[in-house]
Protein backbone atom coordinates (compact mmCIF):
# COMPACT_ATOMS: atom_id res chain seq x y z
CA UNK A 1 0.00 0.00 0.00
CA UNK A 2 1.67 2.95 -0.97
CA UNK A 3 -0.84 4.94 -2.96
CA UNK A 4 -0.77 7.92 -0.65
CA UNK A 5 3.28 7.88 -0.51
CA UNK A 6 2.80 7.94 -4.46
CA UNK A 7 0.21 11.02 -3.97
CA UNK A 8 2.00 12.88 -1.36
CA UNK A 9 5.62 12.89 -2.91
CA UNK A 10 3.96 14.37 -5.79
CA UNK A 11 2.45 17.33 -3.98
CA UNK A 12 6.41 18.14 -2.21
CA UNK A 13 8.11 17.95 -6.26
CA UNK A 14 6.60 21.43 -6.61
CA UNK A 15 7.33 23.26 -3.75
CA UNK A 16 10.94 21.52 -3.29
CA UNK A 17 11.63 22.83 -7.21
CA UNK A 18 10.92 26.52 -5.74
CA UNK A 19 13.07 26.21 -3.03
CA UNK A 20 16.03 24.88 -5.16
CA UNK A 21 15.43 28.02 -7.70
CA UNK A 22 15.14 30.51 -3.95
CA UNK A 23 18.82 28.45 -3.26
CA UNK A 24 20.24 29.09 -6.76
CA UNK A 25 19.37 32.88 -6.29
CA UNK A 26 20.69 33.10 -3.14
CA UNK A 27 24.24 31.29 -4.19
CA UNK A 28 24.45 33.24 -7.22
CA UNK A 29 24.48 36.38 -4.98
CA UNK A 30 26.68 35.36 -2.59
CA UNK A 31 28.81 34.10 -4.74
CA UNK A 32 28.91 37.12 -6.83
CA UNK A 33 29.80 39.24 -3.50
CA UNK A 34 32.28 36.86 -1.84
CA UNK A 35 35.51 38.44 -4.09
CA UNK A 36 34.76 41.70 -3.22
CA UNK A 37 33.78 41.21 0.02
CA UNK A 38 36.46 38.90 1.46
CA UNK A 39 39.24 41.45 2.64
CA UNK A 40 36.78 43.69 4.63
CA UNK A 41 35.02 40.90 6.07
CA UNK A 42 37.75 40.65 8.81
CA UNK A 43 36.89 44.54 9.30
CA UNK A 44 33.51 43.20 9.78
CA UNK A 45 33.74 41.02 11.94
CA UNK A 46 35.97 43.76 14.09
CA UNK A 47 32.95 46.03 13.51
CA UNK A 48 29.82 44.14 14.93
CA UNK A 49 29.83 43.02 18.96
CA UNK A 50 30.16 39.13 19.37
CA UNK A 51 27.24 38.36 20.39
CA UNK A 52 26.19 39.01 16.76
CA UNK A 53 27.78 36.20 15.65
CA UNK A 54 27.09 34.21 18.47
CA UNK A 55 23.38 33.85 18.00
CA UNK A 56 24.05 33.00 14.76
CA UNK A 57 27.18 30.64 15.01
CA UNK A 58 29.06 32.49 12.51
CA UNK A 59 33.19 32.13 12.12
CA UNK A 60 36.09 32.93 9.98
CA UNK A 61 33.73 34.89 7.36
CA UNK A 62 36.67 35.46 5.42
CA UNK A 63 36.85 31.98 3.96
CA UNK A 64 34.58 30.79 2.10
CA UNK A 65 33.54 27.85 3.64
CA UNK A 66 32.65 30.69 6.75
CA UNK A 67 31.50 33.18 4.72
CA UNK A 68 29.26 30.48 3.22
CA UNK A 69 28.21 28.59 6.33
CA UNK A 70 27.16 31.83 7.94
CA UNK A 71 25.16 33.61 4.59
CA UNK A 72 23.56 30.27 3.37
CA UNK A 73 23.72 27.59 5.47
CA UNK A 74 23.56 29.68 9.45
CA UNK A 75 19.89 31.20 8.13
CA UNK A 76 18.47 30.12 4.98
CA UNK A 77 19.28 26.49 5.85
CA UNK A 78 18.51 26.07 9.45
CA UNK A 79 16.01 28.42 9.38
CA UNK A 80 14.14 28.78 6.57
CA UNK A 81 14.28 25.17 5.10
CA UNK A 82 13.49 23.90 8.78
CA UNK A 83 10.57 26.35 8.72
CA UNK A 84 9.44 24.55 5.41
CA UNK A 85 9.63 21.06 6.85
CA UNK A 86 7.54 22.22 9.71
CA UNK A 87 5.00 24.15 7.95
CA UNK A 88 4.80 20.68 5.74
CA UNK A 89 4.25 18.10 8.98
CA UNK A 90 1.81 20.76 10.35
CA UNK A 91 -0.41 20.22 7.43
CA UNK A 92 -0.13 16.98 6.87
CA UNK A 93 -3.46 15.71 9.13
CA UNK A 94 -4.74 19.16 10.15
CA UNK A 95 -5.42 20.31 6.68
CA UNK A 96 -6.57 16.72 5.27
CA UNK A 97 -9.34 16.46 8.06
CA UNK A 98 -10.46 20.21 7.44
CA UNK A 99 -10.82 19.71 4.07
CA UNK A 100 -12.24 16.26 4.32
CA UNK A 101 -9.80 14.65 2.23
CA UNK A 102 -9.36 12.50 5.55
CA UNK A 103 -12.90 10.92 5.42
CA UNK A 104 -12.56 9.72 1.39
CA UNK A 105 -8.68 8.46 2.38
CA UNK A 106 -10.03 6.67 5.30
CA UNK A 107 -12.55 4.79 3.88
CA UNK A 108 -10.16 2.92 1.87
CA UNK A 109 -8.74 -0.13 3.56
CA UNK A 110 -5.64 1.59 5.49
CA UNK A 111 -4.77 2.22 8.45
CA UNK A 112 -4.56 5.75 10.39
CA UNK A 113 -1.09 4.79 11.57
CA UNK A 114 -0.12 3.87 7.40
CA UNK A 115 -1.66 6.77 6.66
CA UNK A 116 0.77 9.26 8.94
CA UNK A 117 3.84 6.86 7.79
CA UNK A 118 3.08 7.74 4.42
CA UNK A 119 2.80 10.89 4.50
CA UNK A 120 5.70 11.38 6.20
CA UNK A 121 7.57 9.23 4.09
CA UNK A 122 7.16 11.60 1.22
CA UNK A 123 9.32 13.96 2.62
CA UNK A 124 12.01 11.92 1.16
CA UNK A 125 11.08 14.41 -2.24
CA UNK A 126 12.15 17.48 -0.24
CA UNK A 127 15.30 16.19 1.14
CA UNK A 128 16.74 14.27 -1.58
CA UNK A 129 15.88 17.12 -4.21
CA UNK A 130 17.09 20.08 -1.67
CA UNK A 131 20.00 17.80 -0.77
CA UNK A 132 21.20 17.18 -4.43
CA UNK A 133 20.60 20.26 -5.79
CA UNK A 134 22.15 22.53 -3.06
CA UNK A 135 25.21 21.70 -2.44
CA UNK A 136 26.03 21.03 -6.29
CA UNK A 137 25.54 24.89 -7.06
CA UNK A 138 27.18 25.69 -4.55
CA UNK A 139 30.27 23.45 -5.00
CA UNK A 140 30.04 24.79 -8.92
CA UNK A 141 29.59 28.36 -7.68
CA UNK A 142 32.83 28.37 -5.68
CA UNK A 143 34.82 26.82 -8.29
CA UNK A 144 33.08 29.32 -11.10
CA UNK A 145 34.83 32.38 -8.73
CA UNK A 146 37.90 30.59 -7.85
CA UNK A 147 37.67 29.00 -4.64
CA UNK A 148 37.19 25.85 -3.57
CA UNK A 149 34.86 23.58 -1.40
CA UNK A 150 35.72 20.74 0.70
CA UNK A 151 33.33 18.05 -0.64
CA UNK A 152 33.37 15.42 2.35
CA UNK A 153 32.43 18.78 4.81
CA UNK A 154 30.06 19.87 1.91
CA UNK A 155 28.37 16.16 1.55
CA UNK A 156 28.35 16.25 5.61
CA UNK A 157 26.50 19.60 6.22
CA UNK A 158 23.71 18.26 4.40
CA UNK A 159 23.75 14.28 5.26
CA UNK A 160 23.50 16.08 9.11
CA UNK A 161 21.08 18.14 8.51
CA UNK A 162 18.37 15.74 7.06
CA UNK A 163 17.78 14.59 10.95
CA UNK A 164 17.69 18.38 12.08
CA UNK A 165 15.23 18.68 9.33
CA UNK A 166 13.22 15.80 10.38
CA UNK A 167 12.62 16.95 13.62
CA UNK A 168 11.27 19.95 12.45
CA UNK A 169 9.11 18.21 10.65
CA UNK A 170 8.19 15.88 13.35
CA UNK A 171 7.18 19.06 15.66
CA UNK A 172 5.03 20.36 12.98
CA UNK A 173 3.33 16.50 12.25
CA UNK A 174 2.95 17.01 15.89
CA UNK A 175 1.13 20.05 16.26
CA UNK A 176 -1.04 18.94 12.60
CA UNK A 177 -2.65 15.84 14.63
CA UNK A 178 -3.25 18.17 17.81
CA UNK A 179 -4.71 21.08 16.53
CA UNK A 180 -7.95 21.06 14.56
CA UNK A 181 -7.36 24.39 12.16
CA UNK A 182 -5.05 24.27 9.61
CA UNK A 183 -3.73 27.69 9.76
CA UNK A 184 -3.24 27.50 13.76
CA UNK A 185 -1.61 24.19 13.28
CA UNK A 186 0.96 25.44 10.57
CA UNK A 187 1.32 29.05 12.61
CA UNK A 188 2.00 26.72 15.53
CA UNK A 189 4.38 24.25 14.13
CA UNK A 190 6.56 27.38 12.36
CA UNK A 191 6.71 29.41 15.98
CA UNK A 192 7.83 26.16 17.68
CA UNK A 193 10.87 25.62 15.25
CA UNK A 194 11.40 29.57 15.05
CA UNK A 195 11.00 30.10 18.73
CA UNK A 196 13.83 27.08 19.50
CA UNK A 197 16.41 28.01 17.22
CA UNK A 198 15.90 31.74 18.64
CA UNK A 199 15.98 30.05 22.27
CA UNK A 200 19.23 28.04 20.97
CA UNK A 201 20.90 31.28 19.66
CA UNK A 202 20.67 33.33 22.31
CA UNK A 203 21.42 30.54 25.34
CA UNK A 204 24.79 30.06 23.68
CA UNK A 205 25.28 34.08 24.47
CA UNK A 206 25.70 33.75 28.31
CA UNK A 207 27.45 30.10 29.61
CA UNK A 208 24.97 30.12 32.35
CA UNK A 209 22.20 29.65 30.22
CA UNK A 210 23.67 27.48 27.72
CA UNK A 211 22.04 24.25 28.92
CA UNK A 212 18.26 25.77 28.00
CA UNK A 213 19.23 25.55 24.60
CA UNK A 214 20.13 21.53 25.26
CA UNK A 215 16.05 20.91 24.62
CA UNK A 216 16.45 22.77 21.10
CA UNK A 217 16.76 21.03 17.31
CA UNK A 218 19.33 22.92 16.39
CA UNK A 219 21.86 22.51 19.27
CA UNK A 220 22.74 18.85 17.87
CA UNK A 221 23.84 20.50 14.03
CA UNK A 222 26.17 22.55 13.94
CA UNK A 223 26.97 24.07 10.34
CA UNK A 224 29.80 26.05 10.94
CA UNK A 225 31.85 23.37 13.01
CA UNK A 226 31.09 20.70 10.08
CA UNK A 227 32.03 23.77 7.16
CA UNK A 228 34.99 25.22 8.94
CA UNK A 229 36.37 22.80 11.24
CA UNK A 230 34.89 19.52 9.58
CA UNK A 231 33.77 18.01 13.21
CA UNK A 232 31.09 15.70 12.22
CA UNK A 233 29.02 15.57 15.36
CA UNK A 234 27.21 11.95 14.33
CA UNK A 235 25.99 11.23 18.05
CA UNK A 236 24.13 14.03 17.98
CA UNK A 237 22.44 13.62 13.78
CA UNK A 238 21.61 10.01 16.22
CA UNK A 239 19.56 11.93 18.56
CA UNK A 240 17.81 13.57 16.46
CA UNK A 241 16.30 11.05 14.28
CA UNK A 242 15.64 8.95 17.52
CA UNK A 243 13.74 12.32 18.34
CA UNK A 244 12.22 12.59 14.73
CA UNK A 245 11.16 9.08 15.39
CA UNK A 246 9.48 9.28 18.58
CA UNK A 247 7.76 12.35 17.65
CA UNK A 248 6.33 10.10 14.57
CA UNK A 249 5.35 7.36 16.74
CA UNK A 250 3.52 9.88 19.18
CA UNK A 251 1.50 11.82 16.20
CA UNK A 252 0.17 8.47 15.20
CA UNK A 253 -0.62 7.15 18.41
CA UNK A 254 -2.81 10.20 18.76
CA UNK A 255 -4.23 9.96 15.35
CA UNK A 256 -5.10 6.71 15.75
CA UNK A 257 -7.20 7.60 18.56
CA UNK A 258 -9.12 10.73 18.26
CA UNK A 259 -11.90 11.37 16.45
CA UNK A 260 -11.71 13.32 13.12
CA UNK B 1 -26.61 -12.02 9.76
CA UNK B 2 -27.27 -8.09 8.77
CA UNK B 3 -24.82 -5.83 6.99
CA UNK B 4 -24.75 -2.92 9.59
CA UNK B 5 -25.71 -3.65 12.98
CA UNK B 6 -26.67 -0.93 15.08
CA UNK B 7 -26.44 -1.62 18.88
CA UNK B 8 -27.68 1.44 20.99
CA UNK B 9 -25.35 3.83 19.56
CA UNK B 10 -24.29 6.76 21.14
CA UNK B 11 -22.08 9.99 20.28
CA UNK B 12 -21.91 12.71 23.02
CA UNK B 13 -20.73 16.18 22.09
CA UNK B 14 -20.69 17.73 25.29
CA UNK B 15 -24.07 17.97 26.55
CA UNK B 16 -25.80 17.36 23.03
CA UNK B 17 -26.35 13.44 21.63
CA UNK B 18 -25.44 13.84 18.42
CA UNK B 19 -26.64 9.95 18.25
CA UNK B 20 -28.96 8.94 21.49
CA UNK B 21 -29.25 5.29 22.04
CA UNK B 22 -29.75 4.29 18.21
CA UNK B 23 -30.43 0.93 17.72
CA UNK B 24 -30.69 -1.09 14.25
CA UNK B 25 -30.30 -3.10 11.34
CA UNK B 26 -29.32 -3.20 8.14
CA UNK B 27 -30.16 -6.54 5.88
CA UNK B 28 -28.18 -7.54 2.99
CA UNK B 29 -30.00 -7.25 -0.49
CA UNK B 30 -31.76 -3.96 0.87
CA UNK B 31 -31.76 0.09 0.10
CA UNK B 32 -32.09 1.43 3.38
CA UNK B 33 -33.01 5.18 3.58
CA UNK B 34 -31.82 7.36 6.89
CA UNK B 35 -34.04 9.99 6.98
CA UNK B 36 -34.59 13.17 8.99
CA UNK B 37 -33.65 16.32 9.06
CA UNK B 38 -30.75 18.64 8.53
CA UNK B 39 -28.83 18.25 11.96
CA UNK B 40 -30.49 15.27 12.75
CA UNK B 41 -27.43 13.30 13.57
CA UNK B 42 -27.33 11.43 10.26
CA UNK B 43 -23.96 11.94 9.25
CA UNK B 44 -22.56 11.28 12.55
CA UNK B 45 -24.02 7.50 12.80
CA UNK B 46 -22.79 7.55 8.96
CA UNK B 47 -19.46 8.30 9.92
CA UNK B 48 -19.14 6.19 13.12
CA UNK B 49 -19.79 3.49 10.88
CA UNK B 50 -16.84 4.10 8.94
CA UNK B 51 -14.83 4.83 12.30
CA UNK B 52 -14.53 8.10 11.24
CA UNK B 53 -15.46 8.89 15.01
CA UNK B 54 -15.72 6.90 17.90
CA UNK B 55 -19.11 5.90 20.33
CA UNK B 56 -19.27 7.54 23.71
CA UNK B 57 -21.05 4.23 24.36
CA UNK B 58 -22.67 1.65 21.99
CA UNK B 59 -21.58 -0.32 19.41
CA UNK B 60 -22.48 -1.05 15.79
CA UNK B 61 -20.92 -3.88 12.98
CA UNK B 62 -19.98 -3.29 9.63
CA UNK B 63 -20.17 -6.18 7.53
CA UNK B 64 -19.32 -8.26 10.84
CA UNK B 65 -16.72 -5.92 12.04
CA UNK B 66 -17.16 -4.15 15.53
CA UNK B 67 -16.55 -0.19 14.71
CA UNK B 68 -14.47 -0.53 18.00
CA UNK B 69 -11.97 -3.05 16.47
CA UNK B 70 -9.98 -0.46 14.31
CA UNK B 71 -8.02 -3.08 12.58
CA UNK B 72 -10.89 -5.40 11.63
CA UNK B 73 -13.11 -2.15 10.35
CA UNK B 74 -9.75 -0.96 8.05
CA UNK B 75 -9.79 -4.90 6.50
CA UNK B 76 -13.52 -5.07 5.58
CA UNK B 77 -13.76 -1.36 4.37
CA UNK B 78 -12.47 -3.14 0.66
CA UNK B 79 -16.01 -4.29 0.99
CA UNK B 80 -17.32 -0.99 1.65
CA UNK B 81 -18.13 1.97 -0.72
CA UNK B 82 -18.66 5.30 0.88
CA UNK B 83 -19.81 8.52 -0.66
CA UNK B 84 -19.53 11.70 1.88
CA UNK B 85 -21.87 14.54 2.20
CA UNK B 86 -18.56 16.81 1.52
CA UNK B 87 -16.23 15.59 -1.55
CA UNK B 88 -12.50 16.21 -0.02
CA UNK B 89 -10.74 15.26 -3.45
CA UNK B 90 -7.23 16.47 -4.41
CA UNK B 91 -8.35 19.96 -6.13
CA UNK B 92 -5.23 20.11 -8.47
CA UNK B 93 -5.50 16.44 -9.94
CA UNK B 94 -7.97 15.64 -12.54
CA UNK B 95 -10.74 13.14 -12.13
CA UNK B 96 -8.78 10.48 -13.99
CA UNK B 97 -5.99 10.61 -11.32
CA UNK B 98 -8.07 10.80 -8.58
CA UNK B 99 -9.82 7.56 -9.78
CA UNK B 100 -6.38 5.99 -10.27
CA UNK B 101 -5.23 6.78 -6.95
CA UNK B 102 -8.53 5.30 -5.01
CA UNK B 103 -7.65 2.65 -7.40
CA UNK B 104 -4.96 1.57 -6.37
CA UNK B 105 -5.61 1.44 -2.83
CA UNK B 106 -9.09 -0.93 -3.31
CA UNK B 107 -9.04 -1.53 -6.83
CA UNK B 108 -11.52 -0.66 -9.93
CA UNK B 109 -12.95 -3.49 -11.83
CA UNK B 110 -16.28 -1.52 -12.49
CA UNK B 111 -14.99 1.72 -12.89
CA UNK B 112 -15.37 1.81 -17.04
CA UNK B 113 -19.06 0.47 -16.56
CA UNK B 114 -19.84 3.33 -14.39
CA UNK B 115 -18.37 6.26 -16.41
CA UNK B 116 -21.15 5.39 -18.98
CA UNK B 117 -23.76 6.05 -16.60
CA UNK B 118 -22.09 9.00 -14.75
CA UNK B 119 -19.55 10.94 -16.62
CA UNK B 120 -17.23 13.61 -14.73
CA UNK B 121 -14.93 15.61 -17.36
CA UNK B 122 -12.16 13.00 -16.17
CA UNK B 123 -9.62 15.11 -18.00
CA UNK B 124 -9.76 18.50 -15.58
CA UNK B 125 -8.81 19.41 -12.61
CA UNK B 126 -11.21 18.92 -9.73
CA UNK B 127 -11.45 22.39 -9.06
CA UNK B 128 -13.21 23.37 -11.69
CA UNK B 129 -16.03 20.84 -10.96
CA UNK B 130 -19.86 21.89 -10.66
CA UNK B 131 -21.28 20.56 -7.52
CA UNK B 132 -22.81 17.54 -9.79
CA UNK B 133 -19.49 16.73 -11.67
CA UNK B 134 -17.87 16.00 -8.49
CA UNK B 135 -20.91 14.29 -6.76
CA UNK B 136 -20.93 12.01 -10.06
CA UNK B 137 -17.31 11.65 -9.10
CA UNK B 138 -17.62 10.33 -5.69
CA UNK B 139 -20.12 7.97 -7.03
CA UNK B 140 -18.27 6.20 -9.66
CA UNK B 141 -15.43 5.80 -6.72
CA UNK B 142 -17.97 4.63 -4.18
CA UNK B 143 -18.81 1.74 -6.60
CA UNK B 144 -16.08 1.05 -8.60
CA UNK B 145 -14.85 -1.99 -6.18
CA UNK B 146 -17.78 -3.77 -6.68
CA UNK B 147 -18.52 -3.60 -2.76
CA UNK B 148 -20.75 -5.50 -0.59
CA UNK B 149 -22.42 -2.25 0.94
CA UNK B 150 -22.29 1.12 -0.42
CA UNK B 151 -22.71 3.99 2.18
CA UNK B 152 -24.22 7.41 0.33
CA UNK B 153 -24.57 10.90 2.92
CA UNK B 154 -26.99 12.76 0.99
CA UNK B 155 -26.01 10.98 -2.71
CA UNK B 156 -28.10 12.90 -5.15
CA UNK B 157 -27.54 16.61 -3.30
CA UNK B 158 -26.31 18.74 -6.00
CA UNK B 159 -27.21 16.47 -9.21
CA UNK B 160 -29.96 17.42 -11.50
CA UNK B 161 -33.32 15.43 -11.93
CA UNK B 162 -32.16 13.86 -15.00
CA UNK B 163 -28.71 12.05 -13.05
CA UNK B 164 -30.94 11.61 -10.16
CA UNK B 165 -33.01 9.53 -12.00
CA UNK B 166 -30.80 7.21 -13.06
CA UNK B 167 -28.85 6.83 -9.76
CA UNK B 168 -32.02 5.92 -8.23
CA UNK B 169 -32.18 3.25 -10.94
CA UNK B 170 -28.65 1.93 -10.65
CA UNK B 171 -29.61 1.70 -7.38
CA UNK B 172 -32.03 -0.52 -8.08
CA UNK B 173 -30.02 -2.60 -10.21
CA UNK B 174 -27.42 -2.64 -7.34
CA UNK B 175 -29.88 -3.84 -4.91
CA UNK B 176 -31.68 -6.44 -7.42
CA UNK B 177 -27.80 -8.06 -7.94
CA UNK B 178 -27.83 -8.46 -3.87
CA UNK B 179 -26.07 -5.62 -3.11
CA UNK B 180 -26.79 -3.34 0.18
CA UNK B 181 -27.48 0.32 0.20
CA UNK B 182 -27.63 2.22 3.25
CA UNK B 183 -28.55 6.07 2.19
CA UNK B 184 -29.19 9.47 3.72
CA UNK B 185 -31.55 11.79 3.15
CA UNK B 186 -33.56 14.98 4.21
CA UNK B 187 -35.64 14.50 0.99
CA UNK B 188 -38.85 12.47 1.82
CA UNK B 189 -39.44 12.14 -1.55
CA UNK B 190 -36.16 10.62 -2.70
CA UNK B 191 -36.43 7.65 0.52
CA UNK B 192 -39.92 7.05 -0.97
CA UNK B 193 -38.65 6.54 -4.56
CA UNK B 194 -36.14 4.11 -4.20
CA UNK B 195 -35.92 2.94 -0.60
CA UNK B 196 -37.30 -0.50 0.55
CA UNK B 197 -36.75 0.14 4.42
CA UNK B 198 -36.55 3.78 6.41
CA UNK B 199 -35.06 5.04 9.86
CA UNK B 200 -36.13 7.88 10.74
CA UNK B 201 -34.01 9.91 12.86
CA UNK B 202 -34.55 13.34 14.91
CA UNK B 203 -32.62 14.94 17.13
CA UNK B 204 -30.30 11.76 17.53
CA UNK B 205 -33.04 9.79 17.97
CA UNK B 206 -34.47 6.84 16.02
CA UNK B 207 -38.29 7.74 15.63
CA UNK B 208 -39.04 5.19 13.18
CA UNK B 209 -38.42 1.99 11.80
CA UNK B 210 -40.23 0.45 8.86
CA UNK B 211 -41.16 -0.24 5.40
CA UNK B 212 -42.02 2.31 2.90
CA UNK B 213 -44.75 1.53 2.03
CA UNK B 214 -46.20 2.21 5.84
CA UNK B 215 -44.29 5.54 5.87
CA UNK B 216 -46.27 6.29 2.39
CA UNK B 217 -49.48 5.57 3.68
CA UNK B 218 -48.51 7.56 6.61
CA UNK B 219 -46.85 10.72 4.73
CA UNK B 220 -50.13 12.12 3.13
CA UNK B 221 -50.28 15.02 0.88
CA UNK B 222 -49.77 18.74 1.86
CA UNK B 223 -52.99 20.43 -0.08
CA UNK B 224 -53.65 24.34 -0.16
CA UNK B 225 -57.32 25.05 -1.17
CA UNK B 226 -58.19 29.02 -2.08
CA UNK B 227 -62.48 29.02 -2.21
CA UNK B 228 -64.52 31.97 -3.58
CA UNK B 229 -66.03 32.90 -0.42
CA UNK B 230 -64.90 31.88 3.54
CA UNK B 231 -65.88 28.61 4.69
CA UNK B 232 -66.92 27.17 8.07
CA UNK B 233 -63.91 25.19 9.40
CA UNK B 234 -66.26 22.67 10.48
CA UNK B 235 -68.77 22.22 7.89
CA UNK B 236 -65.25 21.89 5.65
CA UNK B 237 -63.35 18.97 7.65
CA UNK B 238 -63.34 15.61 6.91
CA UNK B 239 -61.92 12.54 9.00
CA UNK B 240 -58.81 12.25 6.56
CA UNK B 241 -57.23 15.79 7.26
CA UNK B 242 -55.40 16.95 9.53
CA UNK B 243 -53.63 20.03 10.68
CA UNK B 244 -56.43 21.96 9.10
CA UNK B 245 -56.01 25.92 9.22
CA UNK B 246 -58.42 28.42 7.55
CA UNK B 247 -57.95 31.66 7.31
CA UNK B 248 -61.10 33.84 5.59
CA UNK B 249 -61.49 31.60 2.61
CA UNK B 250 -57.91 29.79 2.37
CA UNK B 251 -57.42 26.55 3.88
CA UNK B 252 -54.62 24.26 4.63
CA UNK B 253 -54.68 20.77 5.62
CA UNK B 254 -52.76 17.72 5.40
CA UNK B 255 -54.79 14.77 3.40
CA UNK B 256 -54.02 10.97 4.49
CA UNK B 257 -56.92 9.33 2.50
CA UNK B 258 -56.67 8.97 -1.61
CA UNK B 259 -56.18 11.38 -4.13
CA UNK B 260 -59.48 10.78 -5.77
CA UNK B 261 -61.72 11.28 -2.95
CA UNK B 262 -60.07 14.70 -2.56
CA UNK B 263 -61.31 15.81 -5.91
CA UNK B 264 -64.79 14.39 -5.97
CA UNK B 265 -64.86 16.18 -2.39
CA UNK B 266 -63.20 19.79 -3.42
CA UNK B 267 -66.11 19.60 -6.33
CA UNK B 268 -68.69 20.60 -3.80
CA UNK B 269 -67.15 23.98 -2.60
CA UNK B 270 -66.73 26.95 -4.96
CA UNK B 271 -62.97 26.30 -5.56
CA UNK B 272 -61.05 29.10 -6.96
CA UNK B 273 -57.35 27.23 -6.77
CA UNK B 274 -55.36 24.43 -5.46
CA UNK B 275 -52.35 23.18 -4.83
CA UNK B 276 -51.28 19.89 -3.63
CA UNK B 277 -48.05 19.07 -2.56
CA UNK B 278 -45.62 16.66 -0.71
CA UNK B 279 -45.50 17.01 2.79
CA UNK B 280 -43.11 18.55 4.76
CA UNK B 281 -41.02 15.87 6.77
CA UNK B 282 -41.08 17.97 9.86
CA UNK B 283 -45.09 17.96 9.63
CA UNK B 284 -44.50 14.13 9.17
CA UNK B 285 -42.78 13.74 12.97
CA UNK B 286 -45.38 16.28 14.25
CA UNK B 287 -48.06 14.02 12.68
CA UNK B 288 -47.51 10.90 13.29
CA UNK B 289 -44.29 10.16 15.35
CA UNK B 290 -45.35 12.72 18.13
CA UNK B 291 -42.34 15.04 19.95
CA UNK B 292 -40.77 12.09 22.15
CA UNK B 293 -42.04 9.50 19.95
CA UNK B 294 -39.83 5.85 20.24
CA UNK B 295 -39.42 2.97 18.35
CA UNK B 296 -42.30 0.54 18.34
CA UNK B 297 -41.96 -1.70 15.28
CA UNK B 298 -45.31 -2.99 16.27
CA UNK B 299 -47.07 -0.06 16.05
CA UNK B 300 -45.37 0.48 13.41
CA UNK B 301 -47.55 -1.82 11.36
CA UNK B 302 -50.86 -1.44 12.76
CA UNK B 303 -50.49 2.75 12.45
CA UNK B 304 -52.02 2.63 9.68
CA UNK B 305 -55.36 2.17 10.58
CA UNK B 306 -54.94 4.49 13.27
CA UNK B 307 -54.05 7.04 10.91
CA UNK B 308 -57.65 6.61 8.99
CA UNK B 309 -59.42 7.33 12.36
CA UNK B 310 -57.80 10.97 11.41
CA UNK B 311 -56.08 11.37 14.83
CA UNK B 312 -53.49 13.87 15.52
CA UNK B 313 -50.77 11.47 17.02
CA UNK B 314 -51.03 7.95 16.47
CA UNK B 315 -48.37 6.88 18.02
CA UNK B 316 -46.32 8.95 21.21
CA UNK B 317 -43.79 7.29 23.71
CA UNK B 318 -44.54 3.68 22.23
CA UNK B 319 -41.16 2.49 24.74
Amino acid sequence: MTAILRLESRKRLRASIVLVVVFVLLSALYFSMFPSVEEEMEELADAFPDFFFELFGIEALHTIEGFIAAEIYSFFWVVLVAIYFAYVGAGMIAKDVRERKMDLTLSNPVSRESVVLQKVSALWVPLVVLNTAVPLVVYVGALVIGESFDPVSLAMVHLLSIPYLLVCAGIGLLVSVLVDRPRSARATAISLVFVLWLVDGVSRLDPDFEWIGAVTPSRYYDETAILVHEEYALADAGLLLVTFLVLVAVAALVFARRDI
Amino acid sequence: MPVIRIDDLTKRYGDVAANDHVTFDVEAGEIFGYLGPNGAGKTTTIRLLLGLIKPTSGTAEVLGADIRDRRALTEVKSDVGYLPDTLGFEERLTGRRVLDHFARMRGDERREELLELFRPPLDKPIETYSSGNRRMLGIVQAFMHDPQLVIMDEPTSGLDPLKQDRLHLFLEKERDAGKTIFLSSHVLSEVQRVCDRVGIIRDGELVALEEIETLLGRSGKRVWVHLAEPVDEERFRTDEMIDLEVTDATVQFTYTGEAKTLLEYLVGFDVVDVEIGEPQLDDIFKHYYGDDATVDEESAVTGKDAVSTGEDRVRTGGG
